[in-house]
């Protein structure tokens, strides 16, 4: 006899529960990357003016609680200051008992004590001293720095960081204010996107393959049915029942336009039957709102083409990564058939049962098919370039042939900042946003950006210079000839002179900043902790798009916004 | 609950906390526990809570912080009586149905067939039956079904007599006889249904115990993985043994009035597998296709997908709004949008006025004091006529929504209030006197209890204050209920439809929706999947 089995010992593993709601969102392929990245976060970069510490990183370890809950592999906090009474005041990862004792040990230990599963690592050493081991920033998948930052210690690490392809995120919590900004790599590809489901579908109406089309004609006189029968053909197939229908007396043609489609719409509508007992019929109802939406012909997102147009898609090397070679790969197939491999779901719809399996049916082997075409190709490629890694998983192939309609590359750009190497395309990036209140749009966030830009600065000037002791954080004399000299660098390239309301704007921004001294509110740090590690988690599943790459949130007017900077 | 109170203590010694580990819903927290705070906070996971706290907060006249997370989206919304919309100004979706015989007798998806073994088989066999009296069919269907619901009829009772033998040790092949074969054979002899599609396959339990002898119940730890039929059915022997136990301890143990029974309960792993196996086995036998456990526990559970970044940005965004509400700038607040696409992340609105077609906000807030052991209906509609110069022509809810009085309902005058309110809460008096011209808006009374029996001279029900009761706005509030805009509990900008606009779309339909509160399963034609707890409606969830 069996015995009653212990339902703790029958279930999925302990971690499958705990991260079950996570899952949900990006399954075992997108934990598995968590699982198997570490994360670095330089929380402050030695002392600042009078303080010990410049930063008091709280929005950096608000952002590790939101890694280490849902299972990173291991996180590094490199911080060199020590628990003042103020941190007490704002960072709910230390306590009474820190005081006095490292940054980086204290809220490393009360971070590891969220989950047994992650491990942390502190040092106490500034980062650059670290940056001399080079076998250091290789351990880390992505890198998080708690502005204000020197640039000496800034640009290195950035740079080595790009030089072995490890994102930054680069982060500010002032005040009422937060703002981040990432670096990826020059291409960071992303196949698992997870557009919105509604605008995923693609089913082929205008231009049905054989078994579709055959579907279709084998429907038999609509006329004749019954009316459950009537009640119960797919909508699918009442479509392309009436395309064809409405081909015969519009020579040939499917409806095209809009004008077109909507009475292409009225036509089915007056198909419906009303004079059964229901007085409608749902799977009319459905024809009639799938209308304007899928009678379109199959056209090729720009995005997608542009992707197809890339370097790295058309001259594939033997190092070539596996979403080149797929994606080349899904090329040759569109320019054979001129559509996309087809992804192969199918909408909810008032059907008979078997009708609807037999048509997903119909949707499905078509996908197979099609996802063994590109397969074949792949193959191909990966023999004629001689490819010393592992074949590509078939999985892989799959899957980017279900989102092949919504693949994306962001070209990952560098941490932006105003200083004289500034990209022209920074500053005339910031100059638009500036630009836009003359437009009578609401006024851009971007003056918050450039406020912390300014900070940036004047840290920058305190922590370099020899008395940096004697210099308070809100030195008026400092913020007034950084404040010049960046509003300067701002008409770089473009000479026209700001105008009133843009300086204006960026004068309260300084003033928030100077009101809080560099100093940080829980509040805002724990939801810009929110925002950054969910930016974090983008990167390291790499599934979702993630920021492009400028983030500022004001709390005071509860209002974000993105930049390409 | 505590343990939340104890860590937040820690950051703030000085604070008072208090905490309480009990349902919002509960009589406890009252009107006057309400007017007690400044702001009120919801951070709850269902539509019924999440009403009752809004229907409160407005009678308290208390500022409310409503919010909500699913996934990468988050919501927070401000509300104010007078001054804001209220949770009930835009309706919320209400949450899939499945007409009942798609569910008991031609499924053709695997959501049908897990709705059966969730909210079907699992109450017959371990849970509240329908018992006998409860007509699960509506007679009024057309008389093409007629067969159809005689078998189902027959089928509820056939299933009766074999729960009698649980605990024997052929139960489980009873039971699987039963639903896996002759409810099947019977389906097979409905010619007319299977005209168009592949008849059911009869499951033959022999066989699959012999085939599936080999297979550890451990199986079913493989929750990512499509079991084969034989697994299932391992799954299905071994989860029914597990729940038939632990039923059987619970009912020895048993004394009190209820009849202990098992529920489903997705992070229940007993239940989760027989609802897993029971569905997979009917979906093979319906030649529809097997789903993981994994897949079913989210289908069957509702699940809302919940993450650290996501609850961290509602919960600073909440709090950004409450400074603005206890600084009395509630013209600075805003509904605020967390929302994964986009050019910004965070996405605000400003609030808008009270929907004036919302009977919820509309209401008009009184109290009347009360003797307990003397006030009678009859007491209260006297008041009501004399004194707040209603007509003929109005009806009384009591707060589970429950009509006690209307002109064609007087049975209950001369009960006592307290027997059939819920303990004295408050009554909903909705005014429907429309021959002089629109009626007044609803009346919400809160009962006072006397903390004496008072004389017999004192009237047993009086009112406490004087209370002006508008007339309603002119546009009728069964338009407002097609204003139905709300996705998954979420409303966003710009997605408001203007009313009507898709009556096409739900036409027919409407009417076979049924909220969640009073279908689950209770002998509806539909069956309702919803949260476990049967409450729940299009949630939205912070945990």
């Amino acid at each position: 006899m069996a015995d009653a089995f212990p339902a703790t010992l029958a279930g999925p593993t302990s971690k499958e529960r705990r991260y079950d709601r996570q899952l949900r969102l990006w399954a075992a392929s997108g934990q598995q990357a968590l699982e198997d990245a570490r994360v670095l976060l330089v929380n402050s970069d030695g002392p600042l003016g009078s303080s010990s510490t410049g930063v008091s990183g709280v929005a950096g370890v608000e952002t590790l609680k939101n890694l280490v809950l849902p299972g990173i592999g291991g996180f590094t906090i490199v911080d060199p200051a020590m628990v003042t009474e103020a941190d007490l005041g704002v960072n709910f990862f230390l306590e009474q008992d820190s005081l006095g004792k490292s940054r980086a040990d204290e809220t490393c230990r009360l971070l590891r004590e969220l989950n047994p599963d992650v491990q942390g690592y502190s040092y106490s050493t500034p980062i650059t001293e670290l940056l001399q081991d080079p076998a250091f920033l290789p351990q880390h998948k992505l890198i998080i720095i708690s502005g204000p930052a020197k640039r000496s210690t800034l640009d290195p690490l950035c740079l080595e960081a790009q030089e072995l392809g490890i994102p930054v995120l680069y982060t500010h919590s002032v005040g009422f204010y937060a703002t981040f900004s990432s670096q990826l790599a020059a291409e960071f590809p992303i196949v698992e996107t997870h557009p919105d489901p509604e605008t995923t579908q693609d089913l082929r109406l205008l231009n049905p393959w054989p078994e579709l089309a055959g579907a279709a004609a084998a429907l038999p006189n609509l006329e004749a049915m019954d009316d459950h029968q009537h009640g119960h053909v797919p909508y699918i197939l009442l479509l392309l029942h009436f395309v064809e229908e409405w081909k015969q007396s519009h020579e040939g043609n499917a409806p095209a336009n809009y004008k077109e489609k909507t009475e292409f719409r009225e036509f089915v509508r007056s198909k419906t039957r009303t004079d059964n007992p229901e007085g409608g019929e749902e799977n009319f109802d459905e024809a009639v709102a799938a209308v304007l939406k899928t009678i379109s012909p199959f056209t090729l997102r720009s995005t997608i083409r542009e992707i197809f147009e890339m370097e790295q898609c058309q001259t594939l090397t033997a190092d070539s990564a596996d979403f080149w070679i797929i994606a080349s790969a899904i090329n040759t197939f569109y320019t054979k058939h001129n559509v996309l491999p087809l992804p192969g779901s199918l909408p909810d719809m008032k059907a008979q049962s078997a009708d609807y399996v037999s048509l997903q049916n119909i949707y499905k082997s078509k996908a197979r098919a099609d996802v063994e075409e590109v397969l074949a190709t792949v193959r191909q490629l990966e023999s004629q370039l001689n490819r010393p890694m592992a074949p590509i998983p078939d999985r892989d192939v799959e899957v980017f042939c279900k989102n092949a309609a919504h693949i994306k590359v962001v070209r990952g750009r560098a941490i932006p900042q105003i200083n004289s190497n500034s990209d022209p395309e920074t500053l005339s990036a910031i100059r638009n946003q500036l630009g836009l209140s003359q437009l009578g749009l609401p006024d851009s966030l971007v003056s918050v950006f450039i406020a912390t830009q300014i900070l940036d600065a004047v840290v920058d000037e305190i922590q370099s210079s020899a008395q940096s002791s004697s210099f308070s954080v809100d030195d008026e004399a400092l913020w007034k000839s950084h404040t010049e000299r960046i509003l300067a660098l701002l008409q770089r390239d473009d000479p026209t002179p700001l105008d009133e309301e843009a300086r204006e704007s960026i004068e309260n921004a300084i003033l928030e900043l100077r009101r809080a001294e560099g100093g940080e509110l829980h509040n805002i740090a724990s939801l810009a902790g929110g925002l950054v590690a969910q930016e974090a988690l983008k990167v390291l599943t790499r599934q979702y798009v993630p920021m492009d790459n400028t983030c500022v949130f004001d709390g005071a007017r509860s209002r974000s916004e993105m930049y390409r900077l | 609950m505590q343990v939340a109170k104890e860590v937040a203590q820690k950051f703030q010694p000085n604070a008072k906390l208090e905490a309480y580990h009990a349902n919002i819903m509960d009589r406890q927290f009252n009107i006057d526990w309400f007017k007690g705070f400044n702001i009120v906070f919801n951070a709850l996971d269902n539509l019924a809570a999440r009403r009752h706290v809004n229907h409160m907060c407005l009678a308290a006249g208390v500022p409310l912080i409503e919010s909500g997370t699913t996934g990468f989206n988050g919501q927070v919304q401000v509300i104010k009586k007078g001054k804001t919309e209220c949770y009930d100004c835009n309706e919320k979706a209400t949450p899939t149905t499945f007409p009942l015989c798609t569910i008991r007798s031609n499924p053709s998806q695997p959501i049908h067939c897990i709705a059966w073994a969730k909210s079907w088989l699992m109450p017959e066999l371990f849970g509240e039956s329908e018992g006998e009296d409860s007509d699960v069919i509506d007679s009024t269907e057309d008389a093409g079904n007629a067969d159809e619901i005689a078998t189902l009829k027959k089928e509820a009772l056939e299933l009766k007599e074999i729960l009698e033998s649980m605990g024997s040790d052929n139960f489980c092949r009873k039971v699987f006889e039963k639903v896996f074969k002759i409810d099947i054979e019977r389906l097979r002899g409905m010619e007319d249904m299977w005209k168009e599609r592949q008849p059911p396959d009869v499951l033959d339990y022999d066989k699959l115990e012999s085939d599936s002898a080999q297979i550890e119940p451990t199986v079913s730890e493989l929750s990512r993985k499509e079991w084969s039929i034989e697994e299932n059915f391992a799954v299905f022997k071994d989860s029914m043994d597990r729940l038939t136990k632990r039923l059987n301890e619970l009912q020895s143990d048993w004394t009190g009035s209820k009849k202990p029974i098992l529920s489903f309960d997705k992070d229940d792993e007993d239940t989760l597998d027989f609802v897993t196996a029971a569905a997979n086995l009917r979906s093979t036998a319906f030649h529809i296709e097997r789903k993981t456990k994994f897949d079913i526990k989210q289908m069957a559970g509702n699940i809302i997908p919940a993450i650290a970044t996501t609850n961290a940005m509602t919960a600073g965004l909440c709090v950004l709004q409450a400074f603005k509400v206890l600084q009395h700038e509630l013209d600075q607040a805003k509904m605020v949008f967390l929302e994964r696409s986009g050019a910004r992340a965070i996405n605000s609105d400003s609030l808008d006025p009270p929907k004036p077609s919302c009977s919820v906000c509309s209401a008009v807030h009184g109290s009347v004091s009360v003797d307990a052991e003397r006030a009678t209906l009859h007491d209260l509609v006297n008041v009501l006529r004399s004194e707040l110069d209603y007509g003929e022509e109005f009806s009384i809810l009591n707060h589970g929504g429950n009509l006690v009085y209307d002109p064609d309902l007087e049975d209950n005058l001369p009960a006592r209030l307290r027997d059939i309110t819920n303990n004295l809460d408050y009554i909903t008096v909705v005014d429907e006197d429309d021959v002089a011209q629109v009626p007044r808006v609803n009346l919400e009374l809160f009962f006072v209890e006397r903390a004496e029996a008072s004389s017999e001279e004192t009237k047993p029900v009086t009112l406490q204050q004087g209370l002006e009761i508008p007339r309603k706005a002119k546009k009728s509030t069964i338009t407002s209920s097609e204003d139905n805009s709300i996705t998954n509990g979420m409303s966003g900008p710009g997605k408001r439809k203007r009313d009507g606009e898709d009556e096409e779309m739900t036409n027919g339909h409407v009417a076979k929706k049924v909220a969640a509160d009073q279908a689950n399963g209770d002998g509806e034609d539909v069956i309702v999947l919803d949260e476990e707890n049967g409450k729940d409606g299009g949630a939205i969830l912070i945990d």
